[in-house]
């Protein structure tokens, strides 16, 4: 008789291989691609409005094979998607796709993040990003492209020449929201995220944006939570 | 824990239900562990706001207690520190397989009833039990292939790992028609091979009836045979806290509480008869 783990090995490949294994094996087969499908389309929503729900299919089976599953918590499964895309021959047409896909795993990450502390007004050297608050730079117009497929959103108006975009990903309460940063708020709080102290954050600020007022940027993003212990 | 009654899995399509500001009548509810392993946000709001008005059980769906490689410590991590924040009436695992060759399935796959696999299952469940510093329960699952030759029939594994791990019994009984009707296997008799005193909970769902046989998907309401086959159990295991679970096209809550309302009746008329 063959060991456990021989067995287990031995299953799972029919179970992958869709031309192998008895026809019951297909049960196994669609439910375990279908949980990875939902769980892929859960965390990328907007990817999946712009390929269509059918091309999502075969885009997440295809995903599914070359990127497997390392945890027992479908949360965690997709991570790798925005790599994926980049080398996917199907979206080279749609060159801003890894990009929105990045965006969309940081979204989902910042979901399940930590709750923010309230800022502590007593230690002000020790200011840094919420843990759900994420930052990224793209050459598209992120926020512009994730607004059009919310819901209300009008995909149509979306102008993909309007030119490079740096957004914040965070979560004011347990809604996560994305919104575009001007140059010296986004050296300031990639500063802050890199582990510099708040003084050496604000400085860089100042370098990369003349229009950045140190006082007034530090308070609003403070009072919007984006800076907490 | 025969008090809890009949209970109903917590599902987010009804968070706002529940969070709405009055509590719907449900008995117990059963949360699946791994959609709280976050450190924060609203799923763990949720459930930090219900722990206080009802009966919480914490059912992990991703452990995989017999996947022979792969088994991940980090998951049982997350798991340990969620028990230990919830302070559970139940936490259960499904007596299954979940991971092999550098690949995780995020399914419950199935195990061969073999010493083998008793020796492994087995000692998982009682070093859990260890960490946990409580009793486990572990469920029976689906299948839809015999995985391998076995030693053993389903019920007597069940019995043997409830024996030699301490642990408890989560009996699905749906799953045992549903092997039953895939298998060939007695679903009256699996329940006869149990020691009574081992079954802690019962779970109950819909199943459906697919082409090359019948479909684990808690997508329908109990089907009769199954509360019929539900009926003799509570005659072998007594009032057993029982949990009506719904994880495909999951319907507005009152049809849970509906059917969870068909459970108590039968967990009444036994009460009754007992007194």
């Amino acid at each position: 008789m063959p060991s456990l783990l021989e067995q287990q090995r031995a299953f799972a490949t029919a179970l992958l291989d869709a031309a192998s294994g008895p026809p019951r094996m297909q049960v196994y087969r669609a439910n375990t691609f279908g949980n990875w499908s939902a769980a892929l389309g859960g965390a990328y929503p907007v990817v999946r409005a712009i390929v269509g729900a059918e091309f999502f299919e075969m885009l997440a089976r295809n995903y599914a094979r070359a990127s497997p599953s390392t945890s027992g918590n479908l949360h965690d499964y997709g991570e790798q998607l925005a790599q994926f895309l980049e080398g996917y021959a199907q979206t080279q047409d749609l060159p801003y796709l890894p990009d929105v896909a990045r965006l969309e795993w940081l979204a989902h990450r910042a979901y399940y993040a930590a709750d923010a502390l309230p800022f502590d007004f007593s230690r002000p050297t020790q200011a840094r990003l919420a843990p759900a608050c994420a930052l990224l730079e793209s050459a598209w117009p992120l926020l512009r492209i994730w607004e059009a497929h919310q819901e209300g959103g009008d995909p149509a108006s979306v102008d993909l020449g309007a030119g490079p975009d740096r957004v914040l990903v965070h979560r004011p309460r347990w809604h996560v929201e994305v919104c575009t940063l001007r140059p010296g708020d986004y050296r300031f709080l990639e500063r802050l995220q890199a582990g510099a102290p708040l003084g050496p954050a604000l400085e860089a600020a100042v370098a990369a944006d003349g229009a950045f007022v140190p006082r007034v940027a530090f308070a609003a993003w403070v009072q919007a939570g984006v800076i907490t212990q | 824990m025969a008090r809890l009654g009949a209970g109903i899995g917590l599902r987010a399509r009804h968070y706002a239900d529940f969070m709405g500001g009055t509590r719907p009548a449900a008995g117990w509810l059963e949360a699946h562990s791994e959609n709280y392993f976050a450190a924060g946000g609203r799923e763990r709001a949720v459930l930090e706001s219900l722990r206080r008005d009802y009966p919480l059980s914490l059912h992990g769906v991703g452990l995989g207690l017999g996947s022979a490689e792969g088994y991940s410590g980090r998951h049982e991590d997350k798991l340990a520190a969620l028990v230990q924040w919830v302070e559970p009436a139940f936490v259960s695992e499904h007596l299954c397989w979940g991971a092999a060759a550098g690949r995780h399935f995020n399914d419950l796959l199935p195990l061969p009833y073999t010493h083998e696999a008793l020796d492994l299952v087995a000692g998982r469940v009682a070093r859990l039990q260890d960490r946990l510093a409580r009793r486990v329960l572990v469920e029976n699952v689906s299948c839809y292939l015999e995985p391998g030759p076995g030693e053993m029939s389903e019920g007597e594994f069940l019995a043997a790992l409830a024996r030699r791990s301490g642990c408890g019994l989560l009996l699905d009984v749906n799953n045992l028609y549903v092997n039953q009707a895939n298998l060939g296997r007695d679903a009256l008799a699996q329940m006869r091979a149990l020691e009574p005193e081992s079954v802690c909970e019962i779970h109950l769902a819909g199943y459906f009836a697919g082409e090359h046989c019948l479909v684990d998907t808690h997508g329908a309401r109990v089907a009769d045979d199954v509360w019929q086959l539900y009926e003799a159990a509570l005659g072998l295991f007594g009032p057993v806290a029982t949990l009506i679970e719904w994880d495909t096209d999951v319907p507005p809550l009152e049809v849970l509480l509906d059917e969870a309302a068909k459970a108590q009746t039968r967990l009444h008329a036994l009460h009754a008869l007992a007194a």
